[in-house]
């Protein structure tokens, strides 16, 4: 297999960590270790590194449990992507996985409501979502897109790649 | 109920409980797999500590936690206000590196949601 090709679009496209397949738990927790080395090499602010992890963390379990709750988590369907890249003088940090196409339109529409929201209307939503009860069997608490918006420097951008009539391909990018 | 010991993991933060000094401790950092199994025996035996027992500090030391758990982290505070509303003696230090000032935001964040005392602290 011939690697140049990828080696050179992840060179200009200012990858950093790049991985793809299904996403256990261990996993996520090596790739946070090693992000977290990584960046602490490059002597930014501990907060910096502290928030590109806090967001890599988030879309990472936001795509594991998504995937749980549509029972997407087998075969090809659970093969999911996160990258961290250079974003100017900043990182952004990118997900991608499989969703049932009739939740492209709903998910776009959570991401774009969070726009144009000051950082004092998303800590006061924070608030109210912490103080919602969550349903019994769900895997999180609803916080994770609002808790990624409240560590940007930019909006987050998303999109979505029709398969078939059952499947899209979902990006998610977060800019810190 | 038996007190809480958890060790600490990459994922997880320790859970443990000093009788004598009346102290919860959780120390590390905190996104596991499942926030809310992981935090549900905690709250479990907060519950009925509360019930049974006159004072109650929460001693916390977490770099980094994720979304759900701070959620878990509010009920668990939840249930300290509710005693401390029924005369227990409830109160939260949070300690955090000076150079990471989210941990700090994070910690006042939290102690808006209590009345009773939550001392923050920094250390080097």
């Amino acid at each position: 297999m011939d690697l140049y090709g990828l080696h050179e679009q992840f060179e200009s496209s200012g990858m950093m960590m790049c991985f793809n397949g299904p996403f256990s738990h261990s996993i996520i927790e090596e790739i946070g270790t090693a992000l977290r080395n990584h960046l602490a090499a490059e002597n930014i602010a501990k907060a910096a590194v502290l928030d590109v992890f806090a967001v890599y963390i988030e879309l990472a379990q936001n795509v594991r449990n998504y995937l749980a709750l549509r029972d997407l988590g087998q075969e090809e369907v659970a093969a999911s992507i996160i990258t961290i890249a250079r974003w100017g003088n900043g990182y952004a940090v990118s997900s991608g996985n499989m969703i049932l196409a009739e939740d492209a339109l709903p998910l776009s529409e959570r991401i774009h409501e969070l726009h144009g929201l000051t950082p004092e209307e998303l800590k006061s939503r924070y608030k109210e979502q912490m103080r919602r009860d969550t349903p019994q069997d769900a895997l999180g608490a609803g916080l994770g897109l609002l808790e990624i918006a409240r560590r940007s420097s930019a909006p987050m951008t998303c999109t979505v790649r029709e398969l078939n009539n059952r499947y899209s391909f979902f990006s998610l990018t977060a800019f810190i | 109920m038996d007190h809480p010991a958890i060790p600490q993991t990459p994922s997880t933060p320790l859970v443990s409980f000093d009788a004598d000094q009346k102290t919860l401790r959780i120390v590390g950092e905190s996104f596991p797999e499942n926030s809310f199994s992981f935090y549900a025996p905690v709250i479990a035996w907060m519950k009925d500590y509360l019930q049974q027992h006159d004072a109650l500090l929460l001693d916390l030391s977490i770099t980094y936690m994720n979304s759900s758990s701070t959620k878990c982290m509010l009920d668990l505070m939840d249930l300290m206000e509710e005693a401390f509303g029924k005369g227990v003696k409830s109160a939260i230090i949070w300690r955090y590196d000076q150079e990471n000032p989210r941990s700090c935001e994070l910690a006042e964040e939290f102690s808006e949601e209590v009345t009773f005392p939550f001392q923050i602290m920094a250390f080097n």
